[in-house]
């Protein structure tokens, strides 16, 4: 293990023993109510496409989309029920937690005294939902910024000024 | 600070015409396709024989080039204040750029030929944050630079940190040190050990079928065809033709590549200057790049197979970027010595390099778990291996059991990348090795780490592993995979702590 004389390594505080807290159970319905949109869209889009006097000669291209379409359909529907569980964030002294995924399973901690800015960002039907993302930017960002979907818009916006505030003399820095 | 240069805005020189020509074709040579389709459809369009089509197509891709860079140096103004460099730029899209000096990170310098003989110099600066932060002045007056320099300078240190270059040739501190000179067998030496060339024949290899078909049309009723015939050799003349000839490519090549390094490399020097190194050297072209110490935020040394039979190794130091994959921002030693490297990295990270080394050789590098092996053998080997074996089954037979050989092959390639894989704990960073071949090994300091984190697969998470990802302001994320769950946390932990607690600033 690492030598280090200042501080034993059982004494840091561990990022896993934290509680987790989780998305907006909206978040949920907020996906599925995209993933309908979606296949609808789809679906019309090959409707059209079957029922125009097109020269397709290849049926089967046809079964494949349909099969596609109820495919992810499907998928949109029971997807968010298993992943949105399995999200959640810690808000710590100096740092927040993010934890994602549900086979491949991700803890991110970000320190406040690396981050760039924050912001908020929500699309029409994250408005519908009143939900909001929240962005934290760090340095460099080739490996993307961690964004958290599904907060609710109150919270996602709290959380930005908390963290400003926390944040904010090394910002002021950066 | 004195203003009384802080002028008002000013144009650079009219030979700036020659260094956005360059640009202009630069930016056709990465986007070839998007820039001559236009003029493409136009030569398919027009009307007349082949010769006319060409000399038109040319002269109006010349000029247009040349009419696009004396716009472009038109439009293009410079105002130098007490606290920044503002730039206007573009010709349809004006954009203007405030490039403060604390957030310089280098004032770097390109000189070709022309501009040499003319006391012209293009500047860039790198500067941390924003894509758009980036910008140059062409064709600007050697003295104006080095005064740009100087301002740059004066911005107190524990602020800006900027480096300098200019083509300061006179000034020296006392303090300068040249740390290495290239001499004419180190080009070769990078000459041959470059990665272009092996690029050069990989992509040789598909169009090769195709040149040797033109080849021997070519060649068919030649002398050396004839003297072959006449000499009744047969084939083993023919296989000894073959190898000849692409000795014969091979040897173009490197020479090519050997070429290369004299133009970029020669009479380059490394200077350490306090918190500066610095860079100078080219042919034609002469380039001054600098890097201040703390700017730096990661190591790598590579070393791979050509290199290796040198014992030599090649240093990249990476500045924190605006995050576009570019060598800009990256700061290279072509080639050193080991003595040479350890040296450096101590300079770049003096204080807290201790226990670490950019050396792969170096002892205390500890093993990933053995696990990795499995993983990547089950899910790169036997998987696919399987499944070509399934699908190949009913058409081709037992014949189709030749894909399992798949397997063998890629436990190979997997138990050589898991040999090359180390981590070396140092108390304020940490230094991760691996490679196929030959090594790469990157080395940082946890103050300036900015994210982490830990990754579980479900294999992972049953044999209590965790991947670990590690993100610095410069590149990509460092990987280190297959730790041991508990050593994976605390080290998480362990980066956390040192960053929330650091004082000292990362950039």
């Amino acid at each position: 293990m690492f030598e280090n004389p200042e501080i034993s390594l059982d004494e840091l505080p561990a990022a896993d023993d934290v509680e987790w807290r989780s998305l907006a159970a909206r978040y949920i319905r907020r996906l599925q109510v995209q993933s309908l949109l979606t296949t609808a869209v789809a679906t019309v889009g090959v409707v059209v496409l079957q029922v125009a006097p097109l020269p397709i000669t290849q049926r089967w291209l046809f079964a494949l989309a349909w099969l596609l379409i109820v495919a992810s359909g499907v998928s949109g529907l029971l997807w968010p029920l298993v992943s949105v569980p399995r999200k959640g964030y810690a808000i710590r002294d100096k740092d927040i937690l993010y934890r994602s995924g549900v086979l491949w399973r991700t803890v991110t901690a970000v320190p406040f005294n690396r981050l760039q800015h924050v912001e908020t960002s929500s699309t029409p039907l994250d408005r519908h939902f009143t939900l909001a993302a929240l962005q934290l930017f760090t340095a460099g960002g080739s490996g993307g910024d961690l964004k958290i979907h599904g907060m609710p818009a109150d919270v996602a916006e709290s959380l930005r000024l908390f963290i400003l505030e926390k944040a904010g003399a090394s910002i002021e820095h950066s | 600070m004195s203003t009384a240069d802080a002028g008002g805005w000013q144009r650079t020189s009219p030979f700036a015409a020659l260094f956005y020509i360059g640009k202009i074709y630069q930016a056709i040579a990465k986007n070839a396709v998007q820039s001559l389709a236009p003029l493409a459809a136009f030569l398919v369009a027009f009307q007349g024989d082949m010769k006319d089509k060409l000399a038109f197509g040319i002269g109006a891709f010349v000029l247009g080039t040349i009419i696009l860079a004396i716009l472009r140096y038109w439009f293009f103004r410079y105002r130098i204040t007490d606290t920044s460099v503002l730039i206007r730029d573009g010709v349809f899209k004006r954009t203007q750029l405030d490039i403060r000096f604390e957030r310089v990170q280098a004032v770097n310098t390109e000189q070709n030929v022309v501009f040499r003989l003319l006391g012209l110099l293009t500047v860039s600066f790198d500067t941390a944050g924003s894509s758009r932060q980036e910008g140059y002045l062409p064709a600007v007056r050697a003295e104006g630079a080095r005064e740009l320099r100087d301002r740059i300078r004066r911005v107190p240190k524990h602020v800006s940190g900027a480096a300098d270059s200019g083509e300061g040739v006179e000034r020296r501190d006392v303090t300068a040190r040249t740390l290495l000179r290239l001499t004419a067998g180190d080009m070769v030496r990078i000459g041959l050990s470059s990665n272009r060339v092996f690029l050069l024949v990989v992509l040789i290899g598909p169009i090769s079928e195709y040149v040797e078909q033109e080849f021997s049309e070519i060649v068919e009723e030649s002398a050396v065809v004839e003297f072959l015939t006449q000499a009744q050799t047969g084939l083993m003349s023919g296989l000894a033709f073959g190898l000849l000839l692409a000795l014969g490519i091979l040897l173009l090549l490197f020479s090519i590549s050997i070429a290369g390094a004299f133009l970029r490399f020669h009479r380059y020097e490394l200077i350490a200057d306090e918190d500066v190194l610095r860079s100078t050297g080219g042919l034609l072209t002469r380039h001054e790049h600098s890097v201040n110490r703390g700017k730096v935020q990661s190591l790598h040394a590579g070393q791979h197979a050509v290199l290796r039979l040198f014992r030599r190794f090649r240093l990249k130091a990476r500045q924190a970027s605006s995050g576009r994959a570019g060598r800009r921002s990256d700061f290279i030693v072509p080639i050193c010595n080991g003595d040479l490297l350890a040296d450096l990295s101590l300079r770049f990270f003096p204080q807290e390099f201790a226990g670490l080394s950019l050396d792969p050789r170096a002892p205390g590098f500890r093993n990933i778990s053995p696990y990795y092996l499995r993983s990547r053998i089950v899910l790169a080997g036997v998987a696919p291996a399987l499944l070509a074996t399934a699908v190949l089954w009913n058409s081709s037979g037992a014949a189709a059991l030749a894909a399992l050989l798949w397997i063998p092959a890629c436990a190979g390639v997997v138990w050589q990348k898991y040999r090359r894989y180390g981590v070396l704990y140092g108390q304020d960073g940490l230094a991760l090795r691996s490679g196929l071949i030959g090594f790469r090994v990157v080395a940082w300091l946890h103050r300036k780490v900015q994210r982490v984190s830990i990754t579980q697969s479900p294999f992972q998470r049953r044999r209590q592993l965790a991947t670990v990802r590690i993100f610095l302001a410069a590149g990509s994320a460092i990987r280190i995979p297959y730790l041991e769950q508990g050593k994976a946390r605390a080290l998480r932990d362990y980066v956390l702590y040192r960053v929330e607690s650091s004082e000292v600033a990362w950039h």
